[in-house]
């Protein structure tokens, strides 16, 4: 036991050396020589930083950022519920409950899982600018951009969560003759709801940040807004979009906290 | 990604151990939650099909279908005289591409865990109250709300408007897009670490006072050995989300993968889109690769 430890502790030093080696070398990738600044650098990040504490507060900067945080809402809304909608019967195939013999289990499970890793793997912004490429901006190309991956991730926790269930309150089920379905419906959702709806709740923190960015294939909302104002140097309402952004995903997170602890009690 | 999982349960225990004990409170909140997500999601798909003219039968239709089997014959290589995964020297493009994107990714791990490291002992809460070194001072409170509203910040700015901002200062490369990366997990990393400083058992800490250490001394043999395990549990895992993302803040400017298919895109070399999406799918499953064989030698 004891040299079983020592070992661990060996393994967690040959870590940390590997990652400090890492380190130095994803340094040596910077080019240090030729100036890491813009010229005027130094001068917008001193103003950046300026307008932090200053942001822009008249009444049509207001008003453009509740609507360009409501349009953010909502896109990250619909993507959420869409992605709830497709990562269900993912989640379910992929966790193999419905499946009698391991012979079909394994294999569908298998390929389920395989298909929520590729879903998942490319980043939301990637999917969108396929779908620009192929099809153009359309609100469902934004909405379906943002709900495949997220529908991979909370498809493969689904699935995970399915699989992680206690077996007692199943055997019971079983006994009294319930079908594959029948468990599903009355055994695996109801225990695992509560996990499910806080992990959820987390996703669509996240989801109002993927929202945000999906302005850069041209979707309106805080991220565009953002964009723009940059682009202007307004420095003042660059900042009052960030808070307002801010504010959404604080607001969101609150809000996640509080269901989660009634939740789980 | 178990990792996920796994903080999540450590952050569900946390709160059963924060509500034990208190009152229920009146306010059915799950009710209300059930009430006011349905509220939204409504107001939100009425909002986008009959404000923003959201129709699913346009996207589904049958032009859409044309367009999207020609996009994707053309990322096949259908028509092009010479798609470029048939090429050796793309190939080479590529592969170097991979190279610095994986470069980025971990300076801007290294970043959010430097950040991280040096701001995680006053930001749990237990450092606050003064149990964890047993001492408590003013400036250690202020601390404590200065690095958490830091760390509220930067991890609700996504990556891409950092790097936007950043690309302003900072010439294109390496560094810029490392920087925005490392700055949002900054402010995750904080806030998971400081949550693993506070869950530490801390009678190691009052043993070692009781014998004479100082704060530094407690830091350094009692909580920096209980914390680092999870530490690097979950830099390892931030980084396999990091490596996602690399492609996305690539797109403003900074360097490797992202710009190229950026660039690729803008010049509809799409066979060459092909290619750089395998290289980043190639990519993201290598990383989480070597990220699970680390985590499992850590643990």
């Amino acid at each position: 036991m004891l040299k079983v430890q020592h070992l661990e502790r060996h393994n967690r030093t040959i870590v940390s050396l590997l990652l400090i080696a890492a380190f130095v070398w994803s340094l040596s990738a910077v080019e240090w020589k030729e100036g890491l600044l813009h010229t005027g650098g130094i001068n917008a990040i001193l103003k950046i930083i300026g307008a932090l504490f200053t942001p822009d507060l008249s009444p049509r900067t207001l008003q453009l950022a509740v609507t360009a945080s409501w349009r953010t809402l909502a896109y990250a809304t619909t993507g959420i519920t869409l992605a709830i909608a497709l990562a269900l019967p993912l989640g379910i195939f992929a966790s193999g409950v419905l499946c009698t013999s391991p012979a079909v289990k394994l294999p569908t499970a298998g390929f389920f899982r395989g298909l929520l890793g590729l879903m998942r793997a490319v980043h939301e912004l990637v999917w969108a600018w396929l779908f620009v490429a192929a099809v153009g901006l359309t609100p469902f190309a934004a909405i379906f951009a943002l709900a495949i991956p997220y529908a991979g991730i909370l498809g493969r926790i689904l699935a995970d969560i399915l699989n992680d269930v206690p077996r007692a309150p199943l055997e019971a089920l079983r006994s009294s003759g319930a079908s594959k379905l029948q468990l599903l419906v009355y055994g695996y959702l109801p225990i695992s709801l509560a996990d499910l709806i806080s992990y959820t709740m987390y996703r669509f923190e996240c989801a109002i940040r993927s929202a945000a960015i999906m302005s850069f294939v041209g979707l309106g909302g805080l991220g565009y807004q953002i964009q723009i104002s940059l682009e202007d140097l307004r420095y003042h309402q660059v900042w009052t979009f960030i808070y307002f952004l801010v504010l959404l995903v604080i607001l969101v997170d609150l809000w996640s906290n509080q269901l989660r602890k009634k939740l789980v009690t | 990604m178990n990792l996920e999982r796994e903080s999540f349960n450590s952050l569900k225990a946390r709160v059963l151990t924060q509500t034990r004990g208190t009152a229920p409170s009146t306010l059915n909140i799950v009710k209300l939650s059930a009430i006011l997500s349905l509220g939204l999601a409504a107001a939100s798909w009425v909002y986008v099909i009959a404000v923003e003219n959201a129709s699913l039968n346009e996207f589904f239709s049958r032009e859409n279908l044309t367009y999207a089997t020609g996009f994707i014959s053309q990322m096949l290589g259908n028509n092009a005289n010479k798609p470029a995964f048939l090429e050796a020297e793309s190939w080479r493009n590529a592969l170097f591409l991979s190279y610095e994107t994986l470069q980025m990714s971990v300076l801007a791990i290294s970043f959010a865990g430097i950040g991280m490291l040096l701001t995680v002992i006053p930001a749990a809460r237990t450092a606050r109250d003064g149990s964890l070194t047993l001492s408590r001072t003013w400036y250690g409170i202020v601390s404590f709300f200065l690095i958490r509203s830091v760390y509220t910040l930067s991890r609700a700015v996504p990556e891409l408007i950092v790097a936007m901002i950043i690309v302003f200062i900072f010439k294109p490369g390496i560094l810029p897009g490392a920087l925005a990366l490392g700055l949002h997990n900054f402010g995750i990393l904080g806030k998971l670490c400081a949550e693993v400083v506070e869950d530490i058992d801390l009678r190691p800490s009052r043993a070692l006072r009781s014998s004479g250490a100082s704060t530094a001394q407690i830091l350094l043999y009692s909580i920096l050995p209980a914390a680092a395990p999870k530490f690097l549990t979950y830099m390892l895992y931030r980084w396999e989300v990091i490596i996602r993302t690399t492609i996305i803040v690539g797109f403003v400017g900074a360097a490797g993968l992202g710009r190229q298919f950026k660039l690729s895109m803008s010049w509809f070399h799409y066979t060459e889109v092909t290619l750089l999406l395998f290289s980043y799918l190639l990519l993201v499953v290598f990383v989480d690769l070597i990220s699970g064989f680390l985590r499992r030698l850590t643990r």
